[in-house]
């Protein structure tokens, strides 16, 4: 892998402050570019004969990828996040993509039973996974409770882009939000290399697309790291279409007697699924559909293997 | 039972699921490709000019493509050109200043002693307007058509063609065929000439008003290809053509100098008739045959340059024979490209050519021109394309070209070999043009 | 979702050697032949503009295509 150069972008597209993107040289027509957004190492893979579209590629999807990244992050002022909340118990008006997410959401929330939840995250401030044994008090998540609830939000399908927050309540796009970026980041590729052929795979810390197979007509070789031992490959999936997306976390779960408590947390209880797979890998035509699948996988704890065997998607579990 | 009704439950909801994201990334993928129906728009303009300032030509063109899909397409292209200038009307050069007839009888034009006969008279406006259509059949067949009409002052054609591909081995192999149907008259500035035939002082002349006002020729040409794809980087193309033309075939315009060979004083010279020089409206068969072998190759190198290399063998059956090579060789940049091109062509005379007519025996000839692109011509040209393209797809190009004619043949005897029967000829070729 | 993934690139470029007998190439092998500079006629206005100046000065036109013609000028 050779060096080519940074890809500069300028500052006002880089409100998280990340590093200069680098793009690589693999072999002759394969370049890649590196770059971190959410948390992530992300990297994206072009195979092509023209350099200075993979530059001009690179370029417009790390600048969505950031500004998806600063639109709705917690951590970040003077964004969607921050002004949704500013104004509880007011309607508001949404944008034309912070309304589509909410519709997403609300799909995923009555089709997991309300399972899956992005009022959920504020659970978080009590629940914090760091390998330890410190498991909150059911007082104070019982105390978190009245505020997480999808239908609590004063929001309807039938007027989608308004929205009033109740007081307290919090929206947490991070667990779509990673997959959506790289969907777009895969469009706006696409759409630089509408003219001319390439192959394009998307990586975001383990959550993947590809426009389809290699020039060459293989297929894309994807390891998904060993959870034991992180330098070799439990699987390695032939991805020839679509993307690929991975719940679950060797890092972040709780150890108390013997149980272990992994970071994904059930809305209704507010306690962790527990028994679920530590990782699970699903295939699907989206990354954003590939990352909601795995994800309620895992919120059926123990029946995550005959949850997938169920609805047919190929997926790969890790324990 | 409640295994299944579970399992029906969870299809349902990935498939709901499936459908949300499509509906969330799809939409924007829509919203990418959309605007992919345009107009692609090459326009250009050439110039042509010859040196010793004898033609020049200016043709813009506009050729618009709108793309349905990958394979169905229609194309409408308008082009306009203009030339003025002189050019050589067949008469030989002569140690006296030589008087001719214009083409319509009105006037007189001369050259001087020595120089090459020039008819200035020489000027027209063009305008050509074509229109393609070309779609896929099926999986293996795609078809075309097309036609055209173009409208000079003195001439005017029409034509339809079509064409159908047959696709073979994954569509590396396709085999093409097709057929061009014209129609051309001409109605020549003072009528059409009788052939071989005295030129008049002036429309007073009885061969004035005998002249008819126009003719016509038809056309049939058919064209059969096949392209190979010989690996990633290599297409090659083998074609056969056979075109015949019938009717009138003869340059209304074109006279041939008949020479003086009995010993004497005048031996070589203009041979005088009617108490002037004779010259003669040239005769050219009214049908020609002609065929082609066309052989083209191009190949892109390890560094992405691309080289076009063409030959083509034409043979008719008026005697002509041609070779052509075309070798082109693209250096391709970020975003620019320069390509040096190089052509050479070689032409073995007509049977009829004939650069001057002796005058024992003129009246024996059933055909005569002394046009010299149906003589022994070589012709080489040397040109350099550079072009940019820009982010938003669009490219600007420039061409310049050296085209040089040689002309060569029978040296003549007497006074004639004093004479510059082949005088040769350069021009330039300049073209801009922009792809948007 | 924080499940690093590690991408094998095994980006080996196969090597074409062809000879005569397997010519042509598969369906996904057309990156370089589909770049619009490598259609055999790939600037088809400067083909039309040589194939006019060529038809008008010398005796032979066509071979690639129909070429020239319509015109008074030979």
């Amino acid at each position: 892998m050779i060096f080519i150069e940074e890809i500069v972008i300028q500052s006002s597209c880089n409100q998280g402050n990340h590093p200069t993107p680098r793009l690589y040289q693999e072999s002759a027509f394969c370049y890649k570019v590196e770059f971190e957004c959410m948390a992530s190492n992300c990297s994206i893979l072009i195979e092509c004969e023209t350099l200075h579209l993979v530059k001009e590629a690179a370029k417009s999807a790390i600048i969505e990828a950031w500004r998806i990244e600063h639109k709705f992050s917690r951590y970040q002022d003077s964004n969607t996040f921050t002004a949704i909340h500013s104004k509880p118990e007011q309607w508001q008006n949404l944008d034309h993509e912070t309304t589509q997410l909410m519709i997403f959401a609300n799909h995923a929330y009555h089709a997991s039973a309300g399972l899956f939840d992005i009022t959920s995250g504020i659970l978080r401030r009590i629940w914090r996974f760091n390998g330890s044994d410190k498991l909150p008090s059911q007082a104070s998540i019982d105390s978190l409770l009245p505020l997480v609830g999808w239908t609590k939000l004063g929001w309807e399908l039938h007027r989608p882009d308004r929205l009033k927050m109740p007081t307290g309540m919090e929206l947490d796009f991070g667990g779509i939000g990673k997959e959506y970026a790289v969907d777009k980041m895969l469009v706006y590729c696409c759409e630089i290399f509408a003219k001319t052929q390439a192959a394009i795979l998307i990586n975001c810390g383990g959550d993947l697309a590809c426009n389809g197979r290699r020039l060459n007509g293989e297929s894309w070789k994807v390891g998904i790291e060993s959870i034991k031992d992180a330098t070799s490959a439990d699987h390695i999936i032939a991805l020839s279409s679509g993307a690929l997306a991975t719940s679950g976390d060797s890092q972040r779960f709780l150890l108390k007697n013997g149980i272990r408590y992994s970071h994904v947390l059930n809305p209704t209880t507010g306690w962790p699924v527990s028994n679920a797979p530590r990782s699970v890998t699903v295939a699907a035509p989206s990354c954003i559909n590939a990352g909601i699948i795995s994800t309620l996988s895992l919120l059926q704890g123990a029946e995550a293997k005959g949850f997938l065997d169920s609805i047919e998607m190929p997926y790969w579990i890790s324990n | 039972m409640a295994v299944t009704k579970t399992k029906q439950k969870n299809k349902e909801l990935a498939s709901l699921l499936t459908a949300a994201s499509c509906a969330l990334i799809g939409g924007l993928a829509t919203n990418a490709n959309a605007g992919n129906n345009s107009w692609d728009v090459d326009a250009a303009f050439l110039l042509y000019s010859e040196t010793d300032s004898r033609v020049s030509a200016a043709e813009p063109v506009i050729s618009a493509t709108k793309n349905y899909d990958e394979e169905t397409k229609l194309n409408i292209k308008i082009a306009a050109d203009t030339l003025t200038g002189a050019s050589p009307n067949g008469a030989t050069p002569s140690d006296q200043i030589q008087t001719f007839t214009s083409p319509s009888g009105n006037g007189t034009y001369t050259a001087e002693a020595n120089q090459q006969p020039l008819d200035d008279t020489f000027k027209d406006t063009r305008l050509a307007l074509s229109a393609n259509w070309s779609a896929p059949l099926s999986r293996d067949w795609a078809y075309g058509v097309g036609g055209y009409f173009s409208k000079e002052y003195d001439y005017q054609s029409l034509g339809v063609n079509g064409s159908l591909s047959r696709y073979f081995n994954q569509k590396n192999t396709t085999l093409t065929m097709g057929l061009n149907l014209s129609n051309d008259t001409l109605n020549p500035v003072g009528g059409v000439p009788t052939t071989l035939f005295q030129v008049p002082e002036n429309t007073n002349n009885n061969e004035f008003s005998q002249r008819q006002d126009s003719d016509s020729k038809s056309l049939v040409d058919t064209v059969f290809g096949i392209t190979q794809v010989i690996n990633r980087k290599t297409i090659m193309q083998f074609n056969y053509g056979l075109s015949t033309s019938s009717g009138y075939l003869t340059d209304p315009y074109k006279i041939v100098s008949v020479i003086d060979d009995t010993a004497g004083a005048n031996y070589g010279g203009n041979f005088q008739s009617n108490g002037r020089n004779l010259y003669l409206y040239e005769n050219r068969p009214d049908s020609r045959l002609k065929q082609s072998l066309y052989w083209q190759t191009k190949y892109q190198l390890d560094n992405n340059d691309i080289l076009d290399l063409s030959y083509r063998y034409m043979f008719d059956d008026w005697g002509i024979n041609s070779h052509t090579i075309d070798a082109k060789y693209r250096f391709r940049f970020d975003k620019q490209y320069l390509e040096p091109q190089l052509r050479w062509y070689t032409q073995s005379k007509a049977d009829f050519y004939h650069r001057y007519l002796n005058a024992s025996g003129y009246t024996n000839n059933e055909f005569a021109s002394a046009d010299y692109r149906l003589g022994d011509l070589d012709t080489y040209t040397i040109g350099l394309k550079y072009g940019y393209q820009f982010a938003d797809d669009t490219e600007f190009y420039t061409r310049v070209s050296l085209y040089h004619q040689e002309s060569s043949g029978d040296q003549g005897y007497g006074k004639l070999t004093k004479q510059d029967l082949y005088p040769s000829l350069d021009a330039v070729i300049l073209m801009i043009g922009y792809k948007f | 979702m924080q499940k690093i993934v590690s991408l094998f690139s095994l980006i080996a470029l196969s090597m074409a050697i062809v000879g005569c007998s397997n010519t042509g190439v598969k369906p996904w092998e057309r990156d370089i032949l589909a770049q619009q500079e490598m259609n055999l006629i790939s600037d088809p206005i400067e083909s039309s503009l040589n194939d006019h100046i060529y038809f008008s000065k010398e005796a032979s036109s066509g071979g690639q295509g129909f070429g020239g013609g319509g015109c008074g000028c030979n």
